[in-house]
């Protein structure tokens, strides 16, 4: 049954990576819009003759905030970027928080809609690892989602990464109520996740309203 | 004011207009070209100080664009524009002789300190 | 765990689905065909040679056995001959070493006679006869003394020949006999005499008994007209006349199959035996050359019913391993390219992605420019007046390139539509009726009756609407256009079960052959003419109910018409329901 475990796994990859899209696309979307507001409203300040030498001041806000959104924007599409590229291939050796950053910037939304905020909380000298990346976002996204959905509103969840002799951990700890949630449920049970780590090279241990802690072993170069 | 001469190279008119307003509102002397046939043209016509040059043109590959203009005056300092994810095409750029790189959308600050950079550098060569 | 992660699976598109619809059948019957078609490569030249085996042993064995016949038989009649010989011998020996005179003694010849009786076996008498057919002298039990042969045949004939075999004869006391005569010249006396000798027949029978006979098998002696000499077992007592027409003689030992005697096949063997009247005859009717072959035949059938045991079991086994692996690669192709499939499709969303991310540089970099060009002019100059109309245009280009990264995005989203799902809560029976308004005009221009069979509080389906939708109209579609002008369509719905929701879309159109039955849900067929319909609609629709948890069934009857039953999960999320 081990084809049909990979197929199905891929699908489910696909499923979430098909979800990443889309809160990324509703993002930039977002945006966008607010570029073309304020394009939309310099320009009607200018037509209507109220941008005088005195509100300048007032355009130079609005410049300002394209501006931004336009830096946020490519600041996403930088983590597109990346998030992109690791599935390439399969297999390689990678900088785990980056790819943590990515997938945390990627679902902030999701994340927002629930007013839980997600802390990054990244060792800095962690070493490389060997191990499917695309895939082990996907596993700390399925932790993530489980926690975002269960979770009281105004919580937080923070994603710790660390070091130890022979491995690199991450945590994912949620911090505030847990409650059962209902909506998107296509969750996948602990023993999955579990199956996957094993493939990953890693270990996982998980609880149900606690923290969730992934072990990758450090690669012997 | 002598040794300022910058020649923008980049498809997106919109962008090469933009960004030459601005850099000349910064007092350089900018001429745009839409393509690599157009810049080589522009180049003949009167040699510029330093180039900015987006990898992505068409007709001419960035790449070979960037070593015909080194071919032709090699005290050129070039500054190639690129986008996400194209680290490869810089590694190689810079191997070919550009000087620098800058990434899309431009930080006018961050390219106006790497053109004086540029322009300090062939000026101590001269 | 494995169940649940199959029946997640369900809720999610599966391309190769199609393919395990096909498939099924296949390796069973592919099993089959192998079985069958080995036996019979290897169970055919068996029976053949077997048969011929079993029928060339046999004539082998039957010829072999009339090689014994013939050769008994030839043995038999150069046994008779030799004893003829003898005896000829003998008489001539005793005629040449006696005179006239002394044959023609009584007492003489009486004494000959006793001495003679002692070497010769079977001998009954002897006699002397003159010349004119009277015998002179006898020696023997019988008062023949002074008889006259002079009218018998056999006197005239050893007349002209010299030695003369008798046929048997019934003798005095009713015993039967044969003689022996030889002709003796007497010059002496200026003419000839005769030395005869009776034989008891007991010693004819003694050599045709010797032939080796079984149960049904006869062999005597015939004479040329048919007359037995010796007694038969079956054809009657000596001197009786042989039934069967006897057969134009020729020299030597003939056998010959003759299909019909006393109620069966014999072999009838015959030769004539030289220098005297007689035929020697075997009739055998036994066949102990068939007996042989029953135990061949026995032996045979069993090693044959062995073989053929041991041959089917072995192609039975080997069809399996060879299916099993055929199967398995099968499989294993199957899995490699859904893999490939399915890795590829990542690295080639990867690509897709990627790409976007690329190209939204350029018009991002558009916006940035202009909006810090802006900010350049206002810090340059306070007054906006003078730079009123730029500024109206830069405006104007940020807002071009915004639509520009719009469309770049939204093909993200395209696409990654394609692999979610919505969740909305709906109401399936407001859903077939707006599918149904879309098909108002093409209804009522067909004249197309429809009716609605609705059940009242179907429970509220939470799915996807618009990929729903998609499927009724697929389907009401279709069996609008499998019914004729006036045709009948009903559209109803039922709750199945908890989890369950069904609408079944009836028509009374041209139906649906039971084998096409089967391939209707396959991309690309489409029994619509060229150009009318891509074949892919069913397809999809199908694809689109596994997706959702749910699924399709079809009846139908060719000119009667086709029921579609669309079965829609009530919560397709509900597969992994407490699922942590």
């Amino acid at each position: 049954m081990e084809h049909k475990f990979e197929e199905g796994l891929r699908l489910l990859q696909l499923h979430f990576i098909g979800k990443i899209l889309a809160g990324f696309t509703h993002e930039i979307k977002n945006y966008l819009a607010i570029i073309k507001e304020s394009a939309g409203l310099m320009e009607d300040l200018i037509k209507l003759g109220k941008a005088s030498e005195s509100d300048s001041g007032q355009n130079l806000e609005i410049i300002h905030s394209i501006e931004e959104q336009i830096e946020k924007a490519n600041t996403l599409f930088r983590y597109l970027n990346r998030f992109a590229h690791r599935m390439d291939i399969q297999f390689a050796t990678f900088n785990v928080n980056e790819s943590l950053e990515e997938l945390a910037a990627l679902v902030t939304r999701f994340a927002n809609q629930k007013k839980i905020s997600i802390e990054k909380d990244f060792h800095e000298a962690i070493p490389p690892v060997y191990s499917n990346p695309s895939l082990l976002q996907f596993v700390v996204y399925s932790a993530l989602e489980e926690k975002i959905r269960n979770l009281d509103k105004n919580s937080k969840i923070a994603i710790q990464t660390g070091v130890d002799e022979n491995s690199v951990r991450i945590r994912i700890v949620p911090e505030g109520n847990f409650v059962q949630g209902e909506g998107d449920t296509t969750s996948i049970s602990y023993k999955i996740l579990e199956k996957i780590v094993m493939q990953l090279g890693g270990n996982i241990l998980q609880e149900s309203g606690r923290e969730t802690l992934i072990m990758l072993p450090l690669t012997n170069s | 004011m002598p040794h300022m001469r910058l020649l923008l190279v980049d498809d997106e008119v919109e962008f090469t207009l933009a960004l030459a307003e601005r850099l000349q509102l910064r007092k350089y002397d900018v001429r745009t070209a839409g393509s690599a046939l157009e810049a080589l043209a522009l180049i003949k016509e009167q040699l510029p100080d330093v180039i900015i040059l987006d990898l992505k043109i068409p007709g001419m590959d960035g790449i070979e664009t960037l070593k015909t203009i080194k071919k032709i005056d090699p005290e050129i300092e070039v500054i190639m524009l690129t986008g996400h994810g194209d680290v490869k095409s810089v590694e190689e750029g810079i191997k070919s002789g550009a000087f620098e790189y800058i990434m899309k959308p431009v930080d006018i600050e961050e390219l106006i300190v790497k053109i004086n950079k540029a322009l300090a550098k062939k000026n101590k060569e001269q | 765990m494995d169940r649940r992660f199959n029946d997640l699976l369900k809720v999610l598109f599966h391309p190769h689905d199609y393919f395990k619809i096909l498939s099924r059948d296949r390796y069973k019957s592919l099993k089959i065909r192998i079985v069958l078609l080995d036996a019979m490569i290897s169970l055919v030249p068996l029976i053949i040679v077997v048969t011929i085996s079993y029928f060339w042993f046999q004539s082998i064995l039957k010829e072999d056995f009339r090689n014994q016949v013939k050769w008994q038989i030839e043995n038999t009649e150069q046994s008779i001959e030799y004893f003829i010989d003898e005896k000829v011998s003998a008489l001539r020996f005793l005629a040449s070493s006696y005179s006239y005179e002394q044959l023609s003694d009584q007492k003489m010849l009486t004494d000959i006679f006793s001495k003679f009786e002692k070497e010769f076996t079977g001998l009954v008498d002897l006699g002397l006869i003159d010349s004119n057919g009277i015998q002179q002298a006898y020696a023997g039990p019988y008062p023949l003394t002074g008889k006259d042969y002079s009218n018998q045949e056999w006197f005239n004939e050893i007349v002209v020949r010299n030695v003369y075999v008798s046929d048997v004869f019934m003798g005095y006391r009713r015993l039967p006999h044969f003689a022996i005569a030889v002709k003796k010249q007497c010059p002496e006396k200026g003419t000839f005499c005769i030395l005869r000798a009776t034989i008891d027949m007991k010693i004819l029978k003694r050599f045709a008994s010797a032939i080796n006979l079984r149960e049904n098998d006869d062999a005597f002696i015939l004479n040329h007209e048919g007359i037995l000499q010796t007694p038969s077992r079956f054809y009657g007592d000596v001197l009786n006349k042989f039934k069967l027409p006897v057969l134009p003689t020729q020299r030597g030992v003939s056998v010959v199959d003759v299909k019909e005697l006393d109620g069966g096949p014999a072999i009838f063997g015959y030769v004539p035996i030289r220098k005297s009247p007689w035929i020697l005859v075997a009739v055998i009717k036994s066949n102990p050359y068939l007996r042989i072959p029953k135990i061949f035949r026995n032996e045979l059938l069993l090693i044959s019913i062995l073989s053929i045991v041991i041959s089917v079991v072995m192609t039975f086994l080997m069809a399996q391993t060879v299916v099993n692996r055929i199967k398995k690669a099968d499989q294993e192709i199957e899995d490699a390219m859904a893999k490939t499939e399915q890795t590829s499709k990542l690295a080639s969303i990867g690509r897709l992605a990627a790409g976007v991310a690329h190209e939204i540089n350029n018009p991002l970099a558009i916006i940035n420019e202009k909006a810090g060009l802006m900010k350049d002019i206002l810090e340059v100059s306070d007054s906006l007046e003078q730079n009123k109309e730029k500024f109206l245009s830069l405006i104007n280009g940020i807002a071009e390139s915004v639509n520009r990264c719009r469309t770049i995005t939204h093909r993200l989203l395209g696409f990654s539509r394609q692999m979610e799902i919505s969740h909305e809560t709906v109401d399936i029976n407001d859903t077939v009726k707006e599918v149904i308004s879309f098909l108002d005009k093409e209804i009522l221009y067909r004249n197309i009756r429809l009716e609605l069979n609705l059940q009242n509080n179907l429970p509220k389906v939470t799915t996807d609407k618009g990929q729903v939708q998609q499927v009724f109209l697929n389907i009401i579609n279709n069996a609008i256009d499998a019914v004729k002008e006036e045709g009948y369509i009903t559209v109803s719905s039922h709750i199945k079960d908890n989890h369950f929701v069904r609408v079944a879309i009836k028509d009374n159109g041209v139906g649906i052959p039971k084998e096409n039955l089967k391939h209707i849900f396959e991309p690309f067929y489409s029994t619509k003419e060229k150009g009318k319909g891509t074949g892919l609609g069913l397809s999809i629709s199908y694809g689109i109910m596994q997706k959702l948890g749910g699924t399709i069934l079809v009846e139908s009857e060719v000119n009667k018409g086709t029921t579609f039953i669309i079965e829609v999960p009530v919560n397709t999320m509900e597969v992994s329901k407490g699922g942590l």
